[in-house]
C-alpha cells in the first residue's frame, strides 16, 4: 500500500508540473520545470522496479535540458523567452 | 489584449486537456493488471520462456541482455540506424552554414562558454567522472543495467558541459557535426559488421556464440557471448554519443550568445 501511495504523489506532481509548465511566464524557467518533470519519472521507473529505464530518464532528461536551454536561446529573442 | 485573452483560453483549454487525460489515464490503469502479478499476459507466456530458456538459447550472463542482445537483437540494431536516420535528417533540415577556416577562428573566440570560478571547478570535478562512469556502464552492459545508450549518452553528457561550462582555454578539441554524423554511421556499420560476422563461421546473423574469435575463446561460452555484446554496445555507444553532440552542434552554431547577454 505505501507504494500505491507514493505512485499517486509522484503522478500528482507530474499532473501539477504539467499544469505549471503551460502557465509558466518565462521559458527558461518552463524548461527548468520540465526537468523536474523528467526527474518525477526517473522516480516513478525506479518505484515501479525499470532500474535500466530510469536510468536511461535521468541523463536523456539531463541531455534534453541543456538542449532546450540551447534552443530558447536560438530563438533569439530579446527578452530572453518570456512568454507575452 | 485580445491576444493575451486567446493565450489564457489556450492555457485553460491546455490544463483541462491534461487534468482529463490525467484522469482518463488513472481509470484505464486500474483495469491493468498489477506490477508482477503472475497471471497477467505479459508474465504468463513469453517471460516464462525467457526464464527458463534463456541460459541454454544464448549463454548470456543476464536475462535482460538476453531479451536486448538475442531475441530481440534487430530491435536494437534498427533503433541504432533510427538514431543514425535522426541525425541524418537534422544534417538535412540545418546544414552547417561556417566554413572550416571560420571554424578555426570561433574555436578561438569562443562564445559559448558561461564558466566563472565555481563553474569552473566544479566541471573539473565532475566531468572525468562522468567520463568513468560512462565507460564503466559501457563496459558492464552485459552484466548489469545500462549498455550502450546510456554509456554514449554519458559521453555526450561530459562532452556538452565541456562545450558549455568552462572559461579556461585548454578544453577538448571540438568534435563538428560533418564528423560527428559520420561517426555515428561507423558506429551502425559496426553493429551490422559484427552481426555478420558469425555468418562466415556458419551461424545465423547476430549469433554471438559463433563469432570467430576461435585463438582467444572456445565456440559457445559466455565470454564468447559477452564478447560480442561488448561489440554491439560499442556500436550503439558510438551512434548515440555522434547523433546528440551533432544536434547539440547544429544548434550551438545558430545561437548568438552575445546577443542575449548584451540584451540581459
Amino acid at each position: 500500500m505505501p507504494v500505491v501511495l507514493l505512485e499517486g504523489l509522484l503522478l500528482m506532481a507530474m499532473i501539477a508540473i504539467a499544469v505549471a509548465i503551460i502557465f509558466g511566464r518565462s521559458l527558461l524557467a518552463c524548461v527548468i520545470i520540465y526537468c523536474g518533470f523528467s526527474l518525477i519519472a526517473m522516480l516513478l521507473y525506479t518505484v515501479v522496479g525499470a532500474a535500466d529505464v530510469a536510468f536511461t530518464e535521468a541523463i536523456i532528461g539531463t541531455v534534453s535540458t541543456v538542449y532546450f536551454v540551447i534552443a530558447i536561446k536560438s530563438i533569439g529573442d530579446k527578452k530572453g523567452g518570456t512568454r507575452r | 489584449m485580445k491576444y493575451k485573452k486567446g493565450r489564457k483560453r489556450a492555457a485553460f483549454g491546455l490544463m483541462l486537456t491534461i487534468v482529463l487525460t490525467a484522469m482518463a489515464g488513472l481509470k484505464v490503469g486500474s483495469f491493468l493488471p498489477i506490477v508482477g502479478d503472475h497471471n497477467s499476459p505479459a508474465n504468463s507466456y513469453v517471460a516464462n520462456y525467457y526464464i527458463i530458456h534463456a541460459l541454454e538459447d544464448t549463454n548470456s550472463p543476464n536475462i535482460v541482455t538476453a531479451v536486448l542482445a538475442d531475441y530481440r537483437g534487430f530491435d536494437t540494431l534498427f533503433e541504432t540506424c533510427v538514431l543514425f536516420l535522426a541525425g541524418l535528417v537534422v544534417m538535412t533540415i540545418l546544414p552547417p552554414q561556417i566554413s572550416p577556416e571560420q571554424r578555426k577562428r570561433l574555436v578561438k573566440v569562443d562564445n559559448h562558454s558561461f564558466g566563472g570560478t565555481v563553474l569552473d571547478s566544479s566541471f573539473r570535478l565532475v566531468v572525468p567522472v562522468i567520463m568513468i562512469y560512462g565507460i564503466y556502464v559501457l563496459f558492464h552492459g552485459e552484466v548489469s543495467l545500462g549498455g550502450g545508450f546510456q554509456a554514449g549518452a554519458l559521453l555526450a553528457c561530459a562532452y556538452l558541459l565541456d562545450r558549455i561550462i568552462p572559461s579556461f582555454d585548454n578544453r577538448l578539441g571540438v568534435l563538428w557535426e560533418e564528423k560527428a554524423v559520420v561517426l555515428a554511421g561507423i558506429g551502425t556499420f559496426f553493429y551490422a559488421f559484427t552481426g555478420m560476422l558469425p555468418m562466415f563461421c556458419g551461424g545465423k546473423f547476430l549469433e554471438f556464440g559463433k563469432l570467430p574469435f576461435g585463438i582467444f575463446l572456445r565456440e559457445g561460452t559466455v565470454q564468447l557471448h559477452s564478447a560480442g555484446i561488448l561489440m554491439v554496445e560499442l556500436g550503439v555507444t558510438l551512434c548515440v554519443m555522434a547523433i546528440i553532440i551533432s544536434i547539440l552542434e547544429v544548434v550551438l552554431e545558430r545561437t548568438d550568445f552575445e546577443e542575449w547577454r548584451k540584451s540581459e
